[in-house]
């Protein structure tokens, strides 16, 4: 898994790329956790997410729940088909805000 | 005629036989899970498997803490009789006061670590025998071990720690209490003070005394973990299996103790 | 070529004493279907499950997992396979003395470095897979039949495994329940793209889910192949199995009357 943080329109972009997995999940829950822990709005881009196991999902998980307590916002861009089907598992597609691009949530946003 | 007998004789032979090789496939198996349980508790770590020390902890609550009121209890009974029996055999050689070294002695060698050892076995030993047991009938043994946790580590380890560690500590107690027991009587019936009792019992025994009977206790624990654990291991036959088995478990560690400790203080004493 | 199949059988053979209960069984299943082991009582269907488990040494013949044959790999290896299997036994086999949650988090605890949030999430996540969301504190013995099952099997895929055992999914489950259950071993194969050996007896559910059934009768394979190759099998041992019948055999009246006797009453003529 590889991982990159870009700034954009207020919203710390956190990008996943690859198979995210037991190996690196603790990198990306960090990653995510500490864009929360700087007060920024968070979006998780999985458009390159080729497989996501539930420990990558649990992360996804307490970044939503974290960004909750601390008002901000926190949503997912692009989710590709192989991590669709493992949120949908956990119904957690109809809790998490989806976003087919960046800019879409900066409209509904505005 | 002589057929018959040679028939029988060969036969008693073979099942001579097959005794043997089973009493010895057992002690080999005694021996694995011995290495394999001490294996674990050093080994663990280095492999991110640890034993679990807080299933220790618990167990030791459960075989050390919990045992202590029946410990106190049994223990000061014997060693009323002690002092009892005692008195009684040497009034005849009007040495009655003599009476506190055999106490001591008894006590700390003999009578501390076997009534422990029995104690133990009845509660801890049925116990594991009867929860290991249960386990294995309800696979749970099995669901560990598909999950890559290997039943010994999990399961043995901790109990093993536990013992060793709780085992001396019951049977100090159980030394205390023993001789409390005597002292009361002597105190009542030979009119001996508490603190003269305590300073001849003292006086008497050695270090090395009370070290024989932990050494024992330290053995008996191995064996009670061992049985109580090999015979859960292998149950077959649903609960009346469980409950064979537990019968089995203590029969066997009680028997084992008693046979270990006079082997032991045999050898300890020649 | 390993790689086309997630396990594979070869020749095995297993004798309990003089018993032969597995008669050269040759299994090849592939990756990400649901594989249906099917026979009566006795067939040998739960050892062959024991023996891809990896609970039981073959008398002769392998076991390959994802590559591995699991009789000649170290312990450390067979260690690492195992967190690619997760198993739901036919009881449940919860550890009785941990809470439903607890049993859940148990393969990540063992196996895993993660945050103890990321873990309780994991697992509350699975139980939620299941239908056991706020189930998590209470203990196995307070749920029902149904329930255990459920929770069994939130723990056997609460790492993510490549490969998911069943044993006897519906066995004293009522049929809405069973039927439930089916459908969840359907999401999972869908979703996660998991390898599925189930051992059953139940014709319903097998046809239901199935990507191919394997008969077994008397330690042989009698037919591995689609639902539909199963049905319109013309082996009559096959139709024996799915018509529920028992083989009907000539009675030796003699024979008969002494069974039930027991053999030494004579009877008044």
């Amino acid at each position: 898994m590889a991982y990159q943080v870009e700034e954009d329109r207020g919203f710390s972009i956190v990008l996943l790329t690859g198979d995210v997995d037991l190996s690196c999940s603790p990198d990306a829950r960090k990653t995510i956790l500490d864009c929360l822990g700087s007060k920024k709005n968070t979006l998780v881009d999985l458009s390159n997410v080729t497989y996501i196991d539930s420990s990558g999902v649990a992360s996804l998980v307490e970044g939503y729940q974290t960004a909750k307590k601390k008002n901000l916002k926190f949503g997912l861009v692009g989710v590709s088909g192989p991590a669709m089907s493992v949120l949908e598992l956990a119904r957690l597609n109809k809790v998490f805000p989806i976003y087919a691009t960046v800019e879409e949530c900066v409209n509904t946003d505005g | 005629m002589a057929d018959q007998a040679v028939g029988d004789f060969r036969q008693s032979i073979e099942s001579l036989g097959r005794s043997t090789v089973e009493f010895v496939e057992e002690f080999g198996y005694y021996l694995a899970l011995t290495f394999e349980s001490f294996y674990w508790v050093v080994a663990g770590p280095l492999k991110r498997q640890p034993v679990r020390f807080r299933a220790a902890v618990s167990q030791m609550v459960e075989t050390g803490i919990a045992a202590l009121p029946i410990v106190f209890i049994l223990s000061f009974a014997i060693g009323v009789m002690l002092a009892i029996q005692g008195a009684h055999t040497l009034k005849q050689f009007g040495a009655e006061t003599q009476v506190v070294l055999g106490i001591a002695l008894s006590v700390t060698r003999e009578f501390g670590p076997l009534i422990t050892g029995i104690l133990v076995a009845g509660r801890t030993g049925s116990a594991l025998a009867a929860r290991v047991g249960t386990m294995q009938v309800n696979q749970e043994i099995d669901a560990l071990r598909v999950m890559g946790i290997n039943p010994v580590r999990y399961l043995v380890s901790p109990v093993m720690l536990a013992m060793l560690l709780m085992m001396p500590c019951i049977t100090l107690f159980s030394d205390l209490a023993a001789m409390l027991g005597g002292a009361v009587y002597c105190n009542l019936d030979l009119g001996l003070g508490y603190v003269a009792y305590w300073d001849q019992g003292t006086s008497f025994i050695t270090p090395n005394d009370v070290l024989q009977g932990l050494l024992k206790s330290v053995i008996f624990a191995v064996i009670i973990t061992l049985i109580g654990v090999s015979n859960g291991f292998s149950v077959t036959g649903g609960a009346e299996g469980v409950g064979r088995a537990t019968t089995r478990a203590v029969v066997l560690a009680i028997s084992y103790i008693v046979l270990a400790d006079m082997t032991f203080t045999y050898f300890l004493n020649r | 070529m390993d790689q086309d199949y997630a396990i594979r059988v070869e020749n095995l053979v297993t004798h309990y004493g003089p018993r032969k209960i597995l008669d050269g069984v040759n299994l090849a299943i592939k990756p990400s279907e649901i594989n249906i082991i099917m026979g009566g009582s006795g067939s040998g269907k739960s050892t062959l499950l024991r023996h891809m488990l990896g609970l039981h040494t073959p008398t002769s013949g392998s076991i390959i997992l994802l590559g591995k044959d699991i009789a000649r790999i170290s312990a450390a290896q067979l260690h690492d396979l195992r967190t690619n299997m997760g198993v739901s036994f036919q009881g449940g086999a919860l550890i009785s003395s941990m809470t439903v949650g607890e049993n859940v988090e148990l393969p990540l605890r063992e196996h895993t470095n993660l945050d103890d949030s990321t873990i309780g999430i994991m697992a509350r996540m699975k139980l939620e897979v299941v239908n056991l969301g706020g189930f998590e504190n209470l203990m196995p013995a307070q749920l029902s039949g149904g329930m255990i099952k459920r929770a069994a099997l939130a723990r056997a895929i609460v790492m993510d495994p490549k490969m998911l055992f069943f044993d006897e999914p519906s066995a004293g489950l009522d049929p809405v329940v069973a039927s439930e259950l089916d459908d969840l071993i359907l999401k999972l194969r869908d979703s996660m793209q998991m390898t599925i050996v189930v051992v059953t007896h139940e014709l319903e559910s097998a046809f239901k889910i199935a990507d191919r059934i394997i008969v077994l009768d008397h330690g042989k394979i009698l037919l591995a192949g689609s639902v539909e190759e199963v049905r319109n099998s013309k082996i009559e041992r096959v139709q024996d199995l799915l018509n529920r019948r028992s083989r009907h055999e000539e009675i030796d009246a003699e024979a008969y009357m002494d069974r039930l006797t027991g053999g030494t009453a004579t009877l008044q003529s």
